[in-house]
């Protein structure tokens, strides 16, 4: 009887979710409600769990829970610790859940809601959990190795060495855009600059209190680090109104820069309990927070979403970002749907925590559908606002002109009615100056969040103290990437650097300390220099690279985790993780292909550097701008020879990859499984 | 009724734990208790034990994007 109830309710789910991805697919005409979106994602993330990652469990991977983890053979109270799953998955979520969901998809809502929500969902379940999930269980059977470590002992030497140098290049890369997105939220925003400005000093108090009074105590020191971030979010109102005060805070794009570079060197010198701990509390909590209300908001306010299903853009000629709906889709949701740096998470910290191999299928494939759902909040918080005040502000002043009534007239010419009147009048609601030319994704999923906080709470009363704690939000946990990936960064290129020159490699001595931070630090600062002089305001041209590489190493994972599989015997269901490889790897390709190679100056970095080559030869660039134009010229092709070595590295690891397949299926050798070998566990069924 | 009370307590109870150990208020706890299991000579206090944690955890990938 109870079967029958089960069964019962999964058919009621599943046609629930069809129905609402329908609606969805084939709705057109009248604004389609958010309501629709939740119910198809949480419906087909159900279905998803319930079904695929079962199957994956019991016929792919056979997790064994009768197997000791890590965590129960190696206990050792510091990294090895047994941990409750439910606490295991929050700590797992905390980790992956970045700034990458939220504005990956904002920026694909340039091709209207149904291509970049498809993604996020399918995505999700059949590429980007399975590569969590199946990385994790690896791991764990190899006593929590990392990524490359598996690589190396799994695919071959060579393969090991070029998954660390490809998680270097792909980490400055990620580091330089994610600073872009804080500069373009900041820009000329006093409010939102001093809101930021004031988490450094809350955080060395924290940092002080955890350190030198309370020990440990994190939950209370957050709980006084949430109460002054939210007085001060409050009290950025008072300082836009002060026009002394107001001066002191309104920063063009270069100096935010220099200021985000300078903090990312001190956060990656300073003693890690000074700054980047504390900051890295507080942004967990006020994430979950942001987060879960979000989500909350939505459900109560069921905004329509007012962007088309598909709009003009999917031609390759939109204006937040050049490129055709494939591969530049794909690669710009990036981590809603399948993000290469999860690998390292999946190989890090939870599989030295994790308690039994059943664990797994929870915290692998159920964090990332989680994860994934924040992708789909995000893209209806993207398209609930009027697609012409989208593109107003997401797109930059070389294309929609600088003005109100030059971008009001632009972008109703491509058919998204606008007036001068709605964008002063929104900007004026939020307490900003300008929304135009906002490129980054961050602002316009601020005023997204900010209508549905303020339709829940306080009315258009509320709404820029709303977009304000958006930004706040967006921008403290996008430091938080930031300076914990410089510090990570930073051991990376000691490492890295202790093998030319041994002195570098100590990790206490201050010199080296200093070197390899500047190192780390100028390496991203220049991604991020370029990107803030950009015309195009830079995320034209570095966030496909950013999604790109991320992919790329998504596809590294997914090529360690078939070696093993088919290591373990497992051919017969090697395309649970061949097929979503196969695609990485047509899609990033054709992604790194179209963007060296694209005769649109727009997309191809080769392409953009000849035009401004010919510019500047027929006398078109005045004197004055020549030798920033010089500039750019180097920078796109820099940008091309980057994408082209990410890519020659990632083909040479398949290659390598395919004659250890060719091997293995031709039983021309042995294969060595590198597995540690089992042990019972001693512990209860119910532990 | 008080069945259900006792219930909604160890519920309670059970998610106040949980916060305290994803926040990582607990570790310390965590640490001595596998110490004494593990007979180990020297415990560390914690204040040491709070910034050599931090320390090992911001030396590689904890934070995604």
């Amino acid at each position: 009887m109870k079967r029958i109830l089960a069964t019962i309710v999964w058919i009621v789910i599943a046609c629930t979710g069809a129905l609402a991805l329908g609606a969805i697919a084939f709705h057109r005409g009248e604004p389609l409600n958010a309501t629709w979106f939740v119910l198809a994602a949480a419906c087909f993330y159900c279905v998803a769990y319930r079904l695929y990652s079962a199957f994956i469990a019991a016929k792919l991977l056979a997790l064994d829970n009768t197997r000791a983890t890590p965590c129960e053979r190696r206990d050792d109270g510091r990294d090895f610790v047994p941990t409750n799953k439910w606490v295991l998955f929050g700590h797992h979520f905390a980790a992956i859940a970045g700034p990458g969901p939220l504005v990956g998809p904002t920026l694909a809502a340039q091709f209207g809601y149904l291509p970049g929500t498809l993604w996020l969902i399918a995505g999700a379940a059949f590429a980007g959990c399975v590569q969590d999930f199946v990385i994790l269980f690896c791991s764990i059977r190899r006593d929590g190795k990392t990524l490359g470590q598996m690589a190396r002992e799994e695919v071959s030497e060579r393969g090991g060495f070029l998954a660390q140098v490809a998680v270097l290049a792909i980490m400055i890369i990620l580091l330089g855009v994610v600073a872009l997105v804080v500069v373009n939220a900041l820009k000329s925003s006093p409010w939102a600059t001093f809101t930021l400005a004031m988490t450094i000093p809350i955080g060395l108090l924290l940092g002080v209190y955890l350190r030198y009074f309370r020990p440990g105590r994190v939950m209370e020191a957050s709980a006084i680090g949430v109460s002054l971030v939210l007085f001060v979010v409050v009290a950025g109102q008072w300082v836009a109104d002060s026009p002394a005060l107001a001066k002191v805070f309104t920063l063009s794009g270069i100096a935010l820069a220099f200021a985000i570079i300078a903090y990312g060197f001190a956060a990656s010198s300073l003693p890690v309990w000074l700054l980047l701990a504390p900051r890295d509390y507080l942004s967990a909590f006020i994430k979950a927070g942001a987060m879960f209300s979000l989500a909350a908001g939505i459900l109560l306010v069921r905004p329509q979403v007012l962007m088309p299903p598909l709009t003009r853009f999917i031609d390759g000629n939109g204006p937040v970002f050049a490129g055709k709906i494939f591969p530049f889709c794909f690669i710009t949701i990036a981590c809603g749907a399948i993000s290469g740096f999860h690998s390292l998470i999946s190989s890090g910290t939870t599989p030295k925590m994790i308690q039994r191999e059943g664990h797994a299928r929870f915290i692998g494939y159920g964090a990332m559908l989680l994860e994934s759902f924040v992708g789909v909040m995000a893209m209806v918080a993207a398209c609930a606002m009027p697609p012409g005040v989208y593109f107003a502000i997401n797109s930059p002043a070389s294309i929609v002109g600088a003005t109100p009534e030059a971008a009001a007239q632009t972008i109703s010419s491509w058919g998204y009615p606008l007036t001068a009147q709605t964008m002063t009048g929104l900007a004026h609601a939020v307490g900003e100056q300008t929304l135009l030319n906002r490129a980054g994704g961050a602002p316009s999923l601020a005023v997204g969040m900010a209508q549905i906080f303020s339709n829940s709470i306080g009315g258009e009363r509320l709404l820029s103290i709303w977009y304000h704690f958006a930004i706040m939000f967006e921008a403290l946990f996008i430091l938080t990437v930031l300076d914990a990936g410089t510090r990570v960064g930073r051991f990376m290129v000691q490492e890295l650097g202790g093998r030319v020159w041994k002195p570098l490699g100590r990790m206490n001595w201050l010199p080296a300390i200093l070197l390899s931070s500047a190192i780390i630090v100028g390496a991203w600062g220049f991604f991020l220099y370029q990107g803030v002089i950009d015309p195009l305001g830079g995320i034209n041209s570095l966030w496909p690279l950013f999604g790109i590489s991320n992919q790329l190493l998504a596809a590294v994972a997914l090529v360690v985790a078939t070696t093993i599989l088919l290591k373990m015997d497992r051919l017969k269901w090697i395309w649970v993780t061949l097929l979503p490889m196969t695609w990485l790897v047509v899609v990033t390709m054709s992604g790194s292909y179209e963007k060296i190679f694209s005769a649109n100056p727009r997309i191809g970095f080769l392409a953009g550097a000849n035009a401004l080559a010919a510019q500047i030869a027929a006398g078109k660039i005045p004197a004055a701008k020549i030798a920033e134009t010089q500039r750019l010229i180097f920078n796109q092709r820099l940008d091309a020879a980057v994408t082209a070595a990410l890519a020659g590295m990632i083909l040479v690891l398949i290659v390598e990859a395919a004659v250890q397949w060719y091997t293995i299926l031709g039983r021309k050798r042995e294969p060595v499984l590198c597995e540690t070998p089992y042990v019972a566990t001693q512990w209860a069924e119910g532990d | 009724m008080r069945y259900a009370w006792q219930k909604v307590k160890c519920a309670s109870w059970r998610t106040w734990q949980g916060l305290r150990e994803w926040s990582g208020d607990a570790a310390y706890e965590k640490y001595v208790a596998s110490a004494s299991r593990g007979g180990s000579k020297k415990v560390l206090s914690p204040t040491e034990f709070y910034v050599e944690q931090l320390n090992r955890r911001y030396s590689r990938p904890n934070r995604c994007c």
